[in-house]
């Protein structure tokens, strides 16, 4: 199991939570990844990243209108900054010991757990576990941009997936995605055309 | 694909007994056509019922609108296509049957118990009288289902009149109940109708269950034809069947397509009656006075005698009184009108119009043999008769010798099953009357005058059908068009000849789009009582492997007993 840890949690919320890191850990997670947060008694919370957003502060205000910055400004304030780089995480299930539930959990993770970068075994098992029941969470976050959310969690996914072998995940996924959208012509037609940019030479 | 595992081709989505079932397709529409025999599948019981439509279907009309396959890749356009357009199959339910428990289930061979027992009734194809549950899996039709519908070509009596039209299977016609309805083969002009009855002909005689008497207007059916499409050779009834069918010309010295016929047909004089006359009225442009000058001349010389009598008067002829005067000679027609009060121009007019019947030459005063009485002694004994016209294939030919010829059947007919029916004599042999351009004797001024009305109304109790062989059907009188039990029909385009071949059935108009759809000489439509359900079929080639089938089959299956039977011994 992997010990990439991408942050540490900020706050919490049974259907979401916000993870808060430093710059220098930016580069692991990605838009769309499948993050976990460890609990007690092999009990995990499983998420996709679906936002990742920097905050300004006092100091990086100043230093924007400033002119003739020094280069190593600019790294001390990246690396030593005070307000953490935040991801913004959607709950997609969790696992209890081998079980895997695309179910939202029964509480919420708490401030400052630890967030781990899932590894392709781990996508593998998550997304291949039930029917992609997790894809209601996801289409059911009006807010976010689903179409890019479910593209870039596809893309990923599948590489995982075809690391094992299997070529043919994508396809049972847009499937069931277009069963689930089929009433929703414009929701539909967004989430595809952003899986043909992601996906062009598997579906 | 595994006969075992009959595939998939959909599941019920919706519909009823009224409206048709809708039936959402899982394979590509290609696979299934209009007019396809489909089984539906649910629990214990089986519906069979019959493609009526196929419509193109979208979960939102903006998928069908838009062609997404322009926009995403070919993979994805074919996962959406797949979930977002589809096809629905309407489908004619006809008929269900039950097919008990799983054959795994403990339940099963309780089920078979019972009904060995006799404590439930043996499970048999039933008119539909409820439907499906939705999901219920929908197949085409298997070899099995289509002769449990429509009989095993295995079994005596039943005659492949084609076969399923995606398919092939072999569906079949029971001849037995096919003879005891009147029935019809209809189609415009060159879809095949000759053919058909050919087909159904052959069928017939070798069963041989019911004598045939074909009213062969143009020749077709008892000697060697030449097919007027291909130029292909067409075996008459007689080269196949010569002991049994019998070629009958009418009128001394006519040959049929250059053979002497069995034997010739001369109509006696005196078994012309008024009613065959009256018949004509279109034919001899006949006036109103017609009925009057009849009566008048029955009445002067008798139901025997009247047409001779009529023949031999001279019009115009004249002889000098004792005053010197000029006046009607006794033989003349103007004398016998003043003798009866009949106005001479009437009689004088319907003496010149009767002239083209009293040039005939199968009309005779005194036959040599009794020919008539000759045709219904051979159809009695098992013979089937073809009566070819030869050159006397007008109307006015075909409408006489037609009519009269089955008005005496008719009287023989009826006086065998009375006989039978109170005296316990022989039962009478089952005879069908085959009648090409039937509207010409059915059309609705004419079916009250004939005998083949009354035939294809009431004398199904006596034995007597007919076989109406027709391009117009709309032209036949509906009363008569009810009570045909068999309809075979090939492409029909017009809508009043649609309308009559379908009347008095159910699922009119679901059939109707059907019978315009037909391939021309390729497929014809099955409707009516003598089958159990419609079903459009390709129907059978009349070429030399029909024979073989026919013919060689039975040489296999005949007994000796049965041949020799068959010689007479």
């Amino acid at each position: 199991m992997t010990t990439i840890e991408i942050g540490r949690l900020l706050r919490a919320n049974t259907a979401g939570f916000v993870v808060g890191c430093r710059v220098n850990q930016l580069e692991a997670p990605s838009f769309g990844a499948l993050v976990r947060v460890p609990q007690v008694d092999g009990y995990q919370i499983y998420g996709l990243i679906h936002d990742m957003h920097i905050d300004d502060d006092g100091l990086v205000r100043q230093l924007v209108t400033a002119e003739g910055v020094d280069e190593s400004v600019i790294a001390d304030n990246r690396l030593n900054r005070n307000v953490p780089l935040e991801m913004s995480v959607l709950v997609v299930g969790y696992a209890e010991g081998e079980r895997v539930l695309h179910l939202l959990p029964p509480r919420p993770p708490l401030s400052l757990d630890q967030i781990y970068l899932c590894e392709a075994d781990e996508i593998r098992r998550f997304t291949a576990a039930g029917r992609f029941g997790y894809f209601r969470h996801i289409l059911r976050a009006k807010e976010m941009p689903v179409g890019e959310l479910l593209a870039a969690h596809l893309a990923q996914a599948q590489e995982a997936h075809t690391e094992a072998g299997n070529h043919g995940w994508s396809d049972a996924a847009t499937q069931e995605l277009i069963i689930l959208l089929r009433d929703d012509y414009s929701t539909l037609m967004s989430v595809l055309g952003a899986l043909g940019d992601a996906l062009p030479g598997k579906a | 694909m595994n006969e075992d595992q009959p595939k998939t081709i959909g599941y019920l989505v919706g519909g009823g007994l009224k409206e048709n079932l809708r039936v959402r397709l899982t394979v590509p529409p290609q696979e299934v056509q209009e007019g396809a025999f489909v089984i539906i599948e649910s629990g214990e019981w089986l519906y069979f019922g019959l493609v009526t439509d196929l419509q193109l279907g979208a979960t939102d009309p903006r998928f069908a609108d838009e062609q997404s396959e322009t926009r995403l890749p070919p993979g994805m356009a074919r996962l959406l296509h797949g979930q977002t357009l589809y096809t629905t199959l309407e489908v004619l339910p006809a008929l269900m049957l039950e097919r008990g428990p799983d054959l795994q289930s403990p339940d099963y061979p309780r089920w078979l118990e019972e009904i060995e027992l006799g404590l439930r009734e043996k499970p048999h194809p039933l008119p539909v009288k409820t439907v499906p549950p939705h999901h219920a899996s929908v197949r085409l039709a298997q070899p099995g289902d289509v002769a449990e519908i429509f009989g095993k070509t295995s079994q005596e009596g039943n005659f492949i009149i084609g076969f399923t039209r995606e398919q092939g299977h072999p569906v079949c016609i029971n001849l037995d109940k096919f003879v005891q309805r009147s029935s019809g083969v209809f189609g415009a002009t060159g879809t095949g109708k000759s053919f058909l009855t050919r087909l159904l002909l052959a069928g017939l005689v070798h069963h041989n269950r019911a004598a045939v008497l074909v009213l062969d207007m143009h020749n077709e059916y008892g000697f060697e034809d030449t097919a007027s499409d291909t130029g292909l050779r067409v075996p008459g009834l007689r080269e196949k069947f010569p002991g049994r069918v019998r070629v009958v010309g009418v009128g001394k010295g006519t040959t049929i397509r250059n053979q002497p016929p069995d034997f010739n047909l001369e109509v006696a004089m005196a078994d012309i009656q008024p009613q065959d006359i009256e018949l004509l009225t279109r034919e001899l442009n006949l006036r109103e006075t017609t009925s009057t000058v009849l009566d008048a001349l029955v009445a002067t010389f008798g139901l025997g005698r009247w047409f001779a009598e009529f023949k031999d008067m001279l019009v115009g002829a004249t002889i000098e009184n004792e005053e010197g005067k000029k006046v009607p000679a006794p033989h003349s027609v103007e004398a016998w009108a003043f003798r009866t009060g009949v106005h001479p121009e009437a009689a004088k007019g319907l003496h010149s119009k009767l002239g083209v019947l009293f040039r005939r030459a199968y009309i005779v005063e005194q036959p040599a043999a009794d020919t008539v009485g000759e045709i219904i002694k051979s159809l009695e004994a098992g013979q089937h008769i073809v009566l070819s016209f030869g050159r006397y294939d007008s109307d006015l030919d075909y409408l006489l010798v037609s009519n009269l010829l089955t008005r005496k059947i008719r009287e023989r007919w009826e006086q065998r099953t009375n006989a039978f029916r109170t005296s316990g004599e022989d039962e009478p042999r089952p005879l069908v009357i085959v009648l090409e351009e039937a509207h010409k004797l059915l059309n609705r001024e004419m079916a009250a005058q004939t005998t083949f009305s009354t035939i294809a109304r009431e004398l199904r109790k006596y034995y007597v059908t007919l076989l109406i062989v027709d391009q117009r059907p709309s032209q036949i009188y509906d009363e008569v068009m009810s009570q045909l039990g068999t309809r075979i029909s090939g492409w029909l385009g017009d809508d009043d000849d649609i309308r009559a071949v379908l009347s008095g059935l159910a699922g009119r108009e679901a059939l109707r789009s059907m019978l315009a759809r037909l391939q021309p000489k390729e497929e014809v439509l099955l409707i009516g009582w003598g089958v159990p359900m419609p079903l459009p079929v390709r129907s059978r080639r009349y070429d030399d492997r029909f024979w073989e089938e026919l013919q060689g089959k039975s040489s296999s299956s005949r007994s000796s007993d049965q041949i020799l039977k068959e010689l007479g011994f």
